[in-house]
């Protein structure tokens, strides 16, 4: 007995020093000390000084594998005096690398590339595991000025958490691209004689159409889950439940006029959207498998063989399709938003993005601020931005008369000038390019995309911008939270239901909405507009 | 006696063999598909032409595996991981479990007690994370090799076993002048050699696929082999999902069938030589002799 005792005692002993190490290491941001010591190194600047060495996290995507000699890396090192060392990690495993660096502080690097303060990051951020990157505006004069520039201040600012201060500095862009939207086959419309689809009717003649030639196929498919198409197709209807239109309520949507959130889910324009689904369903037109999740190699299967000839998809997965289809005359186009019962929208877009987050410790060296600033160069000034843009003037492109010439080899090569770009020299990664301007980006695709994306600017607003995230306190998120789950399953079964026929939109459509009323699909909308903010 | 070569018997003998069979084509068959997968055109396989054949040769698959910066390095670490962490915890179980398996040691029932304790009850990510951090061991390649040194499950297999053999041998020994440390390694580890055989492939299955250690505790340059391939698969299936780099969406099944042949092929191939011990080292290991 006496042994075990004396046993448990010694473990408690271990266990609460190893506790006291790791409470040690606890990082704290003190302002005061941070700026009289940057104070002092700002004084013994010299032009003659060492680089400022970096440690950085960096997302690794395996289509895009990262080379530390990479033109871009080793350019943005000489331009702008740095070391970097990078640290490179799986992008399916980032977040839990990041995650565990920040709630322990332990290993933490001085930058963190490529994460927003969303979700676990704003409680960490508000616990002091981040710096408040607002506070030193004066640090970063190339973000601002790229803010002020893109007229992009409303949006930054909506990206401070609760306590009013603002976590990381966001990647920025001019305008959204139109990067994905309508694909289908050119060839089957010249062959038929019809014309480019404008709105959801001209969809579903051109659908009809190819199943009367093809009585097997399933005309209209998606990839990846159903999600995708109903997001980049509500809004269309005046709703998007989708992950990018109401900051994940699912089945709430933004009105725009008005400024609010109303209950999209049981809303006019949601019966109207789920009822051509179901005419499609129902005439075979729609890809019955399109509520599993469809992956990248099936769809391509799909799509090449016939068996579905529309889809919505991403412009870049056009290429490798077209390649492989062993029908004659095989092309597909992208095409501008359809219209809609509330005109012809995409889904909405963000002009800010991922970005550059610096975990507290970080604010314990001694040059912070010259580390902060080195960082707003590299990445917001104008020669740091053509940089992970374009390359190096000279190397990869050539400036005439204005305008972006790339160099032969890029232009000839079979992969296009983007991929090129990328793979070869680093550029045009999301993970460090932190400032889009849409005619530059243009410039690295074809005429065809050029074109799309004007047509799609003309249009007018086609890309709306995100719905404002309410500025929730712990509880009130709780509770919203608590509404959201049987609502968005509730929403979900029905959901299906409807497009699949098992019931119908005319006859069980008060059903439908007087369960979600039930559920209180009002009470949780108010919840959101009286968080609003401002 | 019985004749064995009766008509029931063989229709018997016959149904397990069928039986045998189709269980040996069923776990073969989607690693043969998968090879001829990896193997095969891309378009081939968008066109789904593919069964058990690779259909227009192509190594294209394992060419883009194998040219993933760091990959051969990475190779090599797993290697080191493996190789280094089964002698390792070889040679921890082995210290650990000789004392544990005297009934007549004091203290031996409470230290078993918390061995099992610590199987049920760990400490979480966090706290093992920061006790890793703190002993200064992330960043250095013991992170991957000494906190893995004890598994409480093969202790207890080698515990059992080394309670199986007859302490007579033991007494004669003593008796013969041999101390403890010279008994096991002399006499006990020698006759041990199937239960440490299967508690060894245990421990390097778990060293070869282990990523998530490698991930938390290691620099990128020390990462073993399986965070390669794991970002590759992962990295591949999420083109579905996200704008940009999808031209290579097309071949996305051919890479992860590379990756998975690339990965499993080593232990398959450790696998026949160390399967008898295994059966053996289980059997005997879970059975008092």
């Amino acid at each position: 007995m006496k042994k075990l005792l004396s046993l448990v005692l010694m473990m408690t002993m271990v266990m609460s020093l190893l506790s006291a190490c790791g409470q040690e290491e606890t990082p704290e941001v003190n302002k005061a000390t941070v700026s009289e010591s940057s104070k002092s190194s700002e004084t013994t600047e010299t032009e003659n000084q060492d680089p400022v060495k970096i440690r950085i996290y960096y997302s690794d995507n395996a289509t895009l594998p990262f080379k530390d000699d990479w033109l871009t890396v080793t350019e943005a090192e000489k331009m702008f005096n740095v070391d970097f060392e990078f640290e490179v990690i799986p992008i399916a495993d980032y977040a839990t690398k990041v995650s565990l660096a920040l709630n322990t502080g332990n290993n933490a690097p001085d930058v963190v590339l490529y994460q927003t303060t969303k979700g676990e990051n704003a409680s960490l951020a508000l616990n002091g595991a981040l710096v408040p990157i607002s506070d030193y505006a004066e640090y970063t004069p190339n973000f601002n000025a790229r803010v002020e520039e893109f007229g992009l201040q409303d949006v930054v600012d909506k990206l401070e958490l609760a306590d009013g201060k603002r976590y990381y500095m966001p990647s920025l862009f001019d305008i959204p691209f139109y990067d994905g939207g309508l694909i289908l086959r050119e060839d089957f419309l010249e062959a038929e004689g019809l014309e480019a689809p404008k709105t959801f009717d001209d969809l579903y003649v051109i659908l009809k159409a190819y199943k009367a030639k093809n009585p097997d196929s399933y005309p209209l498919t998606i990839l990846a889950g159903p999600r995708v198409l109903y997001r980049m197709t509500m809004p269309s209807y005046g709703i998007s439940v989708g992950k990018n239109g109401a900051s994940g309520t699912n089945t709430l949507s933004w009105d725009y006029e008005k400024q609010e959130y109303f209950p999209g889910a049981i809303s006019e324009g949601y019966k109207e959207y789920i009822s051509y689904l179901a005419k499609l369903y129902a005439e075979g037109l729609l890809d019955p498998e399109m509520a599993e999740p469809i992956d990248g190699d099936l769809w391509s299967q799909k799509m090449a063989t016939g068996k579905a000839m529309a889809t919505y998809a991403y412009y870049d997965q056009i290429g490798g399709l077209t390649g492989a289809s062993t029908i004659d005359g095989f092309k597909l186009q992208m095409y501008p938003s359809l219209e809609g019962t509330a005109g012809a929208h995409h889904q909405p877009k963000s002009k800010t993005g991922s970005g550059i987050m610096f975990p507290a410790a970080t604010a314990k060296r001694d040059d912070f601020e010259r580390v902060v600033k080195t960082i707003d160069q590299v990445f917001f000034s104008e020669e740091g931005a053509k940089l992970w843009c374009l390359g190096v003037e000279g190397v990869t492109y050539t400036m005439e008369d204005g305008k972006i010439k790339y160099a032969d080899e890029l232009v000839n090569s079979a992969e296009g000038v983007y991929k090129s770009l990328q793979i070869n020299y680093g550029c045009g990664s999301d993970v460090t390019q932190m400032v889009w301007i849409n005619e530059r980006e243009m410039t690295k695709y074809d005429e065809n995309y050029a074109r799309i994306n004007g047509e799609v600017a003309a249009m007018g607003d086609v890309i709306q911008t995100i719905p404002p995230t309410p500025m929730f306190d712990d509880l009130t998120a709780e509770d919203a939270g608590v509404l959201q789950t049987p609502l968005f399953d509730t929403f979900e079964v029905w959901a299906d239901a409807f497009i699949t026929g098992k019931k119908s939109v005319e006859t069980d459509w008060d059903a439908y909405v007087e369960e979600m009323k039930t559920l209180r699909i009002d009470e949780f909308c108010k919840i959101y507009n009286d968080n609003l903010g401002n | 006696m019985k004749r064995y070569h009766t008509k029931g018997n063989i229709i018997f003998d016959s149904i397990i063999y069928v039986v045998m069979i189709l269980v040996l084509l069923l776990c073969l068959m989607p690693f043969i598909y998968m090879l001829a997968v990896s193997l095969s055109d891309p378009n081939a396989i968008i066109n789904n032409k593919v069964s058990f054949f690779p259909i227009g040769l192509n190594f294209e698959a394992y060419k883009q595996i194998f040219t993933y910066p760091n990959f051969f390095k990475a190779y090599g670490n797993t290697i080191f991981y493996t190789v280094g962490g089964t002698l390792i915890s070889l040679i921890m179980t082995s210290l650990f479990a000789y004392p544990l398996s005297k009934t007549v040691l004091a203290g031996q029932k409470v230290a078993m007690k918390m061995v099992v304790f610590s199987m049920f009850f760990s400490g979480g990510l966090i706290p093992n994370y920061l006790l890793i951090s703190n002993l200064g061991l992330t960043g250095t390649r013991f992170a991957m090799l000494l906190p893995f040194a004890i598994n409480q499950f093969n202790l207890i297999i080698l515990i059992n076993f080394f309670k199986s053999i007859p302490t007579e041998i033991e007494e004669a020994a003593l008796i013969d002048g041999l101390g403890y440390f010279k008994i096991l390694g002399k006499i006990v580890v020698p006759l041990s050699k199937p239960a440490l055989a299967t508690i060894g492939l245990y421990t390097a299955v778990f060293f070869w696929n282990d990523w998530f250690n490698g991930l938390i505790y290691l620099n990128t340059s020390q990462f073993p082999v399986m965070l390669f391939l794991r970002n590759i698969v992962n990295g591949t299936s999420m083109i579905g999902d996200a704008a940009g780099s999808a031209d290579k969406a097309t071949i996305a099944i051919s890479i992860k069938s590379a990756v998975i042949i690339t990965s499993t092929l080593p232990i398959i191939i450790l696998y026949p030589f160390l399967q008898k011990y295994f059966v053996k080292g289980l059997t005997v290991g879970s059975v008092k002799g």
